[in-house]
């Protein structure tokens, strides 16, 4: 099992260096940074852009600018945004913008394995039934609607039409705007429509997942020798049968985890929610290099991360696989 | 009493047919198929959409790029829906319901391009890859693991940008697009087919012919090859509808092609005016929910029809 770890853990390194390198040189080919940043200062001079070019040591070799950034990488540093905010540096404006990101993702995340863990084993349980035909179909249909579409959707009815809740942002500009008086609540009450759309667009491929894992497992032998044995349907159902069918569900969820964090931007773009997912999106249309970089790499780490972990815990949650 | 001895001989010569022909595999699975009602509703729908698509220019009331210098004709801008503008106009003043038709077209082109793209790596790494196992299973899966890894929408912003960047004119923008998407899609499917060929080659009749003889590539295309095909298909299907949703995913932040018209572009622009034209995002939405869930509903029709498990 040791070895095992740490094995997967050296196949991490080139990897995540492989991924590095490809966005390193896909950004660097596309154009000249320092032309982006000076594009709002009409009379510089060419020699200070040469200047500039030097001081971000963009005029030497790329192999050389990757090392270097490589040495900073090391070191904790990833440098300071060019464009966007230019001059922060890209660790603080992720250790701004990831809480945002992770409370509507998390939120998202929880509500929706709540939600569809029963429904999936009701559905599956009451195969055929009304019930089961309304969850598929919806459930189906939520794997088809695209986010934003969602989103504009539940921006349109319950912001412009209801009325019940703001359609963008976190926070209420004006703290005498806070309709309810605290803080807290405030950006609950923002948070409400984009978790919203978050989780049904989260729990429709669950529900389905969930669902067909259930209703293999109810077909196996082994669910037949338990219900002939005398155990109870709840406990036949619960203590056998859930178990197992939740294998692939927690397979899901680990590697859903991974994608949460890069997955956020579209959400976070309709809604103008100030995460992660949307600081990379207007990053990457602006070109500005560290910020992609920096952000790159931060996602990519908690991916691999999560797959590690995930591998490991399928392996020791599937008894076939543990005992091998 | 002549109808009764007419219809049995009538059965004698159905009997002996079927007997002479068999019944192959790809018969059973079309009429389970039939009999799917949500797969052929999912075929209409897809049905339609090609329809439109063919014949956008007839169907269209307004040509696609109407801008005879911004035909920004106040009373005509952010109409809402009537009977000459179908779906309303947006801020410019075009026709949506014509947008949409022509963006059908688009919406087809890339995501068969795509899953093209996409799935002729998968297959070509799965089978491999699957088949030959040792060090070229494990070079060909690391390398695939690269891709799995990767951020998906992160990586594929990024490469749009650095494509549109390098070549801002426009003309071949909806292909580039294409081959974006399909080069970052192909690893899920890769793994997937690659686990169906090991799980084939585990079968006896591989043994068998193994035993009586038959060369590796008699094998590969003659045996492994077919019993794989029908997941193919079903991920095909599924890899198209993903394709149209990334598609517009990424139209919608604003990395697709400007110059072509997509629903995802449509969405794009709809989504400043939202409060005011509702009927600029709705309609473009509601065609590609509609179309994916065609594939969708397509897709899983497939696997039911063809799953060779599910004995009739």
């Amino acid at each position: 099992m040791l070895r095992y770890l740490i094995r997967r853990l050296l196949y991490l390194i080139p990897l995540f260096l492989g991924i590095l390198i490809i966005v390193f040189v896909a950004t660097r080919i596309s154009g000249d940074p320092v032309r982006l940043m000076t594009a709002l200062t009409p009379h510089i001079t060419p020699e200070y852009r040469q200047r500039l070019t030097e001081y971000y040591g963009l005029d030497k070799p790329i192999y050389q600018q990757f090392f270097i950034y490589l040495a900073q990488l090391f070191q904790g540093d990833l440098g300071e945004s060019y464009v966007i905010r230019q001059g922060t540096p890209v660790t603080r404006l992720i250790t701004d913008y990831v809480g945002p990101t992770l409370e509507l993702q998390l939120a998202a995340l929880f509500l929706s394995l709540l939600i569809a863990i029963p429904v999936g084993i009701l559905s599956a349980k009451r195969q055929y039934s009304k019930l089961d035909v309304s969850v598929t179909t919806t459930s189906l249909l939520g794997t088809c609607i695209p986010v934003f579409y969602m989103g504009i959707i539940g921006i349109i009815v319950f912001s412009y039409l209801l009325g019940w809740f703001p359609p963008a942002g976190a926070h209420s500009i004006v703290p005498e705007w806070y309709p309810f008086g605290s803080y807290v609540i405030d950006e609950i009450w923002h948070l409400t429509l984009p978790t919203a759309v978050l989780t049904f667009a989260t729990l429709a491929p669950i529900v389905l997942l969930v669902r067909s894992s259930m209703l293999e497992v109810l077909r196996q032998d082994y669910i037949l020798a338990a219900r002939a044995s005398g155990l109870s349907e709840r406990r036949v159902l619960y203590k056998h049968a859930l178990r197992n069918a939740l294998i692939p569900v927690v397979t899901y969820v680990g590697l859903y985890f991974g994608g949460m964090l890069a997955g956020a931007p579209i959400t976070e773009t309709v809604f103008n929610w100030p995460g992660v997912g949307r600081l990379f999106v207007e990053a990457t249309g602006r070109l500005d290099f560290p910020v992609i970089m920096g952000i790159t790499v931060f996602i990519t780490l908690m991916t691999l991360l999560a797959n590690l972990i995930t591998d490991i815990t399928y392996g020791y949650i599937d008894p076939r696989i543990r005992l091998e | 009493m002549k109808l009764r001895r007419s219809a049995k001989a009538e059965l004698q010569v159905k009997t002996e047919k079927a007997r002479s022909k068999g019944v192959s595999q790809w018969n059973i699975a079309w009429r389970r198929f039939k009999k799917n009602k949500a797969a052929l509703v999912g075929a209409l729908i897809i049905g339609f959409v090609m329809f439109l698509a063919a014949f956008d220019a007839l169907i269209a009331p307004f040509p696609p790029n109407d801008l005879p210098g911004f035909r920004a004709i106040p009373s005509e801008t952010r109409v809402p829906p009537s009977f000459k503008y179908l779906f309303g106009t947006d801020f410019v003043g075009h026709d949506v319901f014509s947008q949409v038709v022509y963006g059908a077209r688009s919406a087809l082109f890339v995501g068969f391009g795509a899953a093209a793209i996409a799935m002729s790596l998968a297959i070509l790494v799965g089978l491999i890859a699957g088949y030959y196992g040792g060090l070229v299973d494990n070079i060909l899966m690391r390398f695939t693991e690269i891709f799995l890894v990767i951020p998906f929408l992160l990586i594929l912003l990024v490469f749009l940008k650095v494509i549109t960047a390098l070549a801002p004119s426009g003309a071949g923008g909806l292909s580039m697009v294409t081959l974006i998407i399909g080069l970052f899609s192909w690893a899920p499917n890769a793994r997937i087919i690659r686990g169906e060929v090991l799980r084939v080659k585990e079968s006896e009749f591989i043994e068998a012919s193994k035993s009586l003889g038959a060369s590796k590539r008699r094998i590969i295309f003659r045996h492994i090859f077919p019993n794989v095909l029908h997941i193919i298909i079903v991920l095909t299907t599924l890899m198209i509808a993903t394709a149209i949703l990334v598609e517009a995913a990424v139209s919608f932040l604003g990395f697709g092609d400007p110059s072509s018209i997509t629903w995802g572009q449509q969405l794009q622009k709809a989504n400043e005016a939202v409060k005011e034209a509702w009927w600029e995002g709705v309609f473009p939405g509601l065609f590609i929910t509609l179309l994916v869930l065609g594939f969708s509903l397509l897709g899983n029709g497939l696997r039911d029809a063809l799953d060779p498990r599910l004995r009739e």
